[in-house]
């Protein structure tokens, strides 16, 4: 949108405003991480640690191995990210360009399983996963993290795929094309931007997951980001110094991966509605 | 290519599609049934029986549940706050989300980053985003009140978490938070598709900001506003993290709402049959918004 | 066309493959597996190596001490049952037991832990003794006490009464208060609790034959002991601020820091303390009763408990004895600061300061928990009269009785 120029200083005004009201919490969270464990619990508090203790870097990873959560969150994420897509796009692409019966309450089925919380299915989920040999496993998390994924994705792809004019697909089919080469060869590189959308919206969901990986995680070395976090939370009191350390640590990669691919994923949500 | 064979491919194409369109839907479906399917019948039966400590079902209770939840008073207070949380919740989201997605439209340099940072809230896990906030709102050693006292923006503000409307709010402006970013850039990102031309014609026919607001940018993404506005209200609805963490449904019950209680009567008390009344009271009233919101949705589509 | 059937296969495939893998099943050693509760002050290390030892002393075993925190250990427990797939082993709070035994999970301790284990046990610690038999081996076993802040004041009340006397002189908001009471709800009832038995009640009325009558909240010394909390807070204002939005992890934190005169606190102090740095000198002393009742403290007790439908129990038990030697279980009780619940380790000069000294008076007088199947419930039950009364919602009698009558009637009675 353009606006005209003397807008535009207020709205960066604006901007930084908001910034400040939204990210308070996060500056408390660097105030916090830097702190010693009696400037924590100081009252009055403060904002700027007394003395500045880099040793809680060093600490959250060497004594509490937040290494090896990191590894298990990324497989993890990582995993349910490709399998989503591996679903999501053909599901997305049937429901958005064939006319057949049941298109709808296909589509209304997805969006039922997002009626159910996970607090009420987790039982359930238990058995099942329990059933098939996968508790204490990648795939339990993997699996389950996709499935309560899916509907968004799909939804969102199949937006996204709509708003492809269907004159181009028609002309590849009319050129000999098979229907899998014009979804590989001609939507898939237009999707980029929807995929690119969908695919971190699920990793972020991934990543961030807590309650199955409680559940169905059994061993140590298997645990996730989110699980070594509220390790921190004791019984009587909370390490608020290696939590907010090991959480500020935590959202790096997801910022990151935010930072590189930022220009395809807003073109993405874009897409995912909006058709001509 | 003349056009009939257009036609005939075309004919070709709808016999093959019905078929297609199974294949495709396969993966996707068998995985959804296959773990979904049973979890979600399993919570209507147990809504029907009388469960033991472990959730099995002991014997057909009929429609025993549902009446003796909805002969207490307290299940009709938590149903009505469910609902206010929801729409209080998810209309703030939007106007913010829209706000922020208007202002991260313009061009400055800087823009890049800016996004990346609105984004932090949605960026680390709700339960941790829940402890933080808890930290936060701490009366004793929390920076927000001793913030608001030591600059007099607020000489003598609420203990947040300490009483019942202060509370609500309190829990209520955390889910919020966290629901933001997603918003912001859902309308973005719908933003940036509506073409420049619709804005450089009004700018020529003189047409005001606020003009433009209401009829270029907000017609052009009202279909994703409404998906958005449907997944964040299943999402609001069943959001049990923020409130478990900061209040546990009190003070006095003040911030008890149906998947807290599904959560205390299921996972505390080990009530199952009461829990799953709870999840299916859940499930028809979310049900309800779907459809309607899919009938308009499908209704656009038509046109 | 091919291509895509290719593609789905593949899919498809990528689906199964976990279920191929793990169906398999490796028949190797047997796998033990126990929820670890993380009290405050365990590290990682000790648990680390004390599974490896453990392993290494015992090859044919696999151990998997899965840390668990706190607020998620009843939770995953069930989960876990509900699943059909419990642990071998778990930390629990000895109050579930009745609960977990009202689901037939778990089992007798002296079946699979030796008796040279169980005859080393104090034998106050044996709490889970249900009809004669051990439910759940003790871990962990503390009274309460009362920690004074000695750079506030030197004065160890006799009673309530004086308590809320030096409370209210030494009360200075925002930078001194009387007590500590945490006002929002946790998972435990505790500081009704001290009150409670500190007037001389209880929760039960308790029958000849040891099983439990009517709610008894709502006695006399309910009354007493409620409107007693609620004129600390809301009359006198002795208590830190915000008390109602602060539970207990929130609200010991002001002692910690030194601004609070007395605190009613647990075995935990002295390591939580040390954690914050705190720079003053507690001083620890019975919870003083209502004038003309005797001292009595609430002691809180966790099992280690043995799932039924578990596998491998015998090898559970090995593990037991060797985590019950000296060696491993007095260094657990050092760490965490529980007094030790084995005989021998409680000889050890690392346990004789005056903090053991003082929980092991309480101990002598100490009342539990009541053990009934549905406490969780009714202590919610318990814990909303009692935030209605400092929301001025009800007066205590009010709330109190409105309580005892939604129990008994829970409780069929």
């Amino acid at each position: 949108m353009k606006w005209r120029n003397r807008g535009k200083p207020f709205a960066i005004v604006v901007t930084i405003l908001l910034l400040l009201f939204i990210l308070f919490p996060f500056f408390v969270m660097l105030s916090t991480m830097l702190k010693s464990g009696q400037d924590v619990y100081t009252s009055p508090p403060f904002w700027f640690p007394k003395k500045v203790m880099w040793t809680n870097f060093i600490k959250v990873w060497t004594e509490y191995d937040l290494l090896g959560y990191f590894n298990s969150s990324l497989i993890i994420a990582i995993g349910a990210t490709i399998f989503n897509t591996l679903l999501s796009v053909p599901a997305a692409y049937a429901v958005s360009r064939l006319r057949f019966p049941g298109r709808k309450t296909i589509l209304y089925m997805f969006l039922v399983i997002q009626m159910f919380s996970p607090v009420i299915v987790v039982i359930s989920l238990f058995k099942i996963i329990a059933r098939i040999h996968l508790l204490d496993s990648y795939w339990s998390l993997i699996i389950t993290d996709t499935v309560f994924t899916l509907a968004f994705t799909t939804w969102m792809m199949n937006g996204y795929f709509k708003s492809i004019p269907i004159e181009i697909e028609e002309a590849a089919l009319i050129d000999g094309c098979t229907r899998v080469q014009t979804i590989t060869k001609i939507m898939l590189p237009i999707a980029v931007p929807g995929l690119v959308t969908t695919m971190i919206y699920t990793f972020i969901y991934a990543w961030n997951e807590f309650l199955f990986a409680l559940s169905f995680i059994q061993s140590k070395p298997k645990m996730p980001l989110t699980i070594g976090l509220y390790n921190f939370v004791g019984r009587w009191s909370t390490q608020w110094q290696y939590l907010t350390m090991s959480a500020f640590l935590a959202l790096l990669p997801v910022l990151l991966l935010f930072y590189v691919i930022e220009k395809r994923l807003v073109a993405g949500l874009a897409g995912g509605a909006v058709k001509e | 290519m003349s056009s009939q064979a257009v036609v005939i491919k075309k004919s070709k194409l709808l016999n093959e599609e019905a078929r297609l369109a199974y294949i495709l839907l396969a993966p996707a479906v068998i995985v959804l049934v296959a773990f979904m399917f049973y979890p979600i019948i399993y919570v209507f039966l147990m809504s029907f029986f009388d469960t033991d400590k472990l959730g099995r079902l002991r014997s057909f209770a009929a429609f025993k549940n549902y009446k003796v939840l909805f002969q207490t008073k307290d299940f009709w207070t938590i149903t009505g706050r469910s609902i206010l949380w929801t729409v209080i919740g998810v209309t703030t989201k939007t106007l913010f989300g829209l706000i922020i997605a208007l202002l991260l439209n313009i061009e400055y340099r800087g823009r890049k980053f800016a996004r990346m940072l609105f984004i932090i809230p949605w960026a680390s896990a709700v339960p941790i985003s829940a402890m933080l906030w808890q930290w936060v709102y701490n009366p004793e050693f929390g920076l927000l009140n001793f913030t608001l006292q030591a600059t007099g923006i607020w000489k003598n503000p609420p203990i947040w978490l300490g009483q019942p409307i202060s509370a609500f709010f309190a829990c209520m402006w955390v889910d919020i938070w966290i629901g933001i970013p997603f918003m912001s850039l859902v309308f973005l990102a719908g933003m940036q598709a509506i073409p420049n031309e619709l804005y450089e014609s009004a700018y020529i026919d003189g047409v005001n900001s606020f003009q433009k607001f209401f009829y270029i940018t907000l017609p052009g993404i009202t279909e994703l506003i409404m998906i958005a506005t449907l997944l964040s209200s299943l999402w609001t609805f069943n959001d049990f993290n923020v409130i478990y963490i900061l209040t546990k449904g009190g003070p006095g019950g003040a911030t008890d709402i149906l998947i807290t209680s599904v959560y205390k009567n299921g996972f505390e008390w080990l009530k199952f049959n009461i829990a799953s009344v709870m999840a299916v009271v859940t499930f028809l009233i979310l049900a309800i918004v779907s459809i309607v919101y899919a009938k308009i949705y499908f209704g656009r589509e038509r046109k | 066309m091919k291509k895509l059937k290719r593609f789905l296969l593949i899919a498809i495939l990528l689906a199964l493959l976990p279920g191929f893998i793990f169906a398999g099943g490796q028949k190797e050693k047997p796998k033990v597996t126990f929820f670890w509760a993380l009290y405050d002050g365990l590290t990682e290390d000790f648990r680390a190596s004390l599974q490896d030892a453990f392993m290494k002393a015992n090859p044919d075993i696999d151990l998997d001490i899965v840390p668990v925190p706190w607020k998620n250990m009843h939770d995953k427990i069930t989960t876990s049952l509900a699943g059909g797939n419990p642990p071998e082993i778990s930390v629990i709070g000895t109050r579930w037991l009745l609960e977990l035994m009202g689901m037939n999970a778990v089992d007798e301790v002296s079946k699979y832990v030796s008796k040279s284990t169980l005859d080393n046990i104090a034998p106050g610690a044996m709490e889970a003794k249900i009809n004669g038999k051990l439910m759940g081996l003790p871990v962990a076993a503390g009274a309460r006490i009362m920690a004074i802040n000695s750079s506030i004041t030197t004065f160890v009340p006799k009673t309530m009464e004086e308590l809320r006397q030096e409370a209210i002189r030494v009360n200075n908001p925002p930078n001194v208060y009387g007590l500590i009471m945490p006002g929002k709800k946790h998972t435990e009832l505790t500081d009704f609790a001290y009150y409670l038995l500190a007037a001389g009640g209880y929760f039960f009325e308790i029958k000849p034959d040891g099983s439990y009558g009517k709610c008894t909240v709502n006695s006399p010394a309910g009354v007493k002991a409620l409107t007693f909390m609620n004129q600390l807070a809301n009359v006198d204002k002795v208590v830190q601020k915000g008390y109602l939005s602060m539970n207990r992890m929130e609200s010991h934190p002001v002692f910690y820091a030194g601004k609070a005169a007395y605190v009613f606190i647990g075995a935990w102090v002295e390591s939580a303390m040390k954690q914050a740095k705190s720079n003053f000198k507690p001083i620890y002393a019975q919870i003083p009763p209502f004038k003309g009742n005797k001292s009595t403290p609430l002691i809180i007790t966790d099992s280690i408990a043995f799932f039924k439908d578990a596998k491998n129990l015998k090898a559970a038990g090995k593990f037991i004895d060797f985590f019950y030697q000296d060696k491993w279980k007095a260094k657990f009780d050092e760490l965490v600061g529980f007094p030790p619940v084995t005989i021998s380790a409680s000889k050890l000069p690392q346990f004789q300061t005056p903090l053991y000294k003082t929980l092991g008076e309480a101990a002598l007088n100490a009342k539990g928990w009541p053990l009934m199947d549905g406490w969780a419930e009714y202590s919610d039950i318990i814990w909303d009269a009692v935030q209605n009364v400092f929301l001025q919602k009800q007066t205590p009698k009010e709330a109190l009785d409105e309580a005892a009558a939604k129990i008994d009637k829970a409780r069929g009675m």
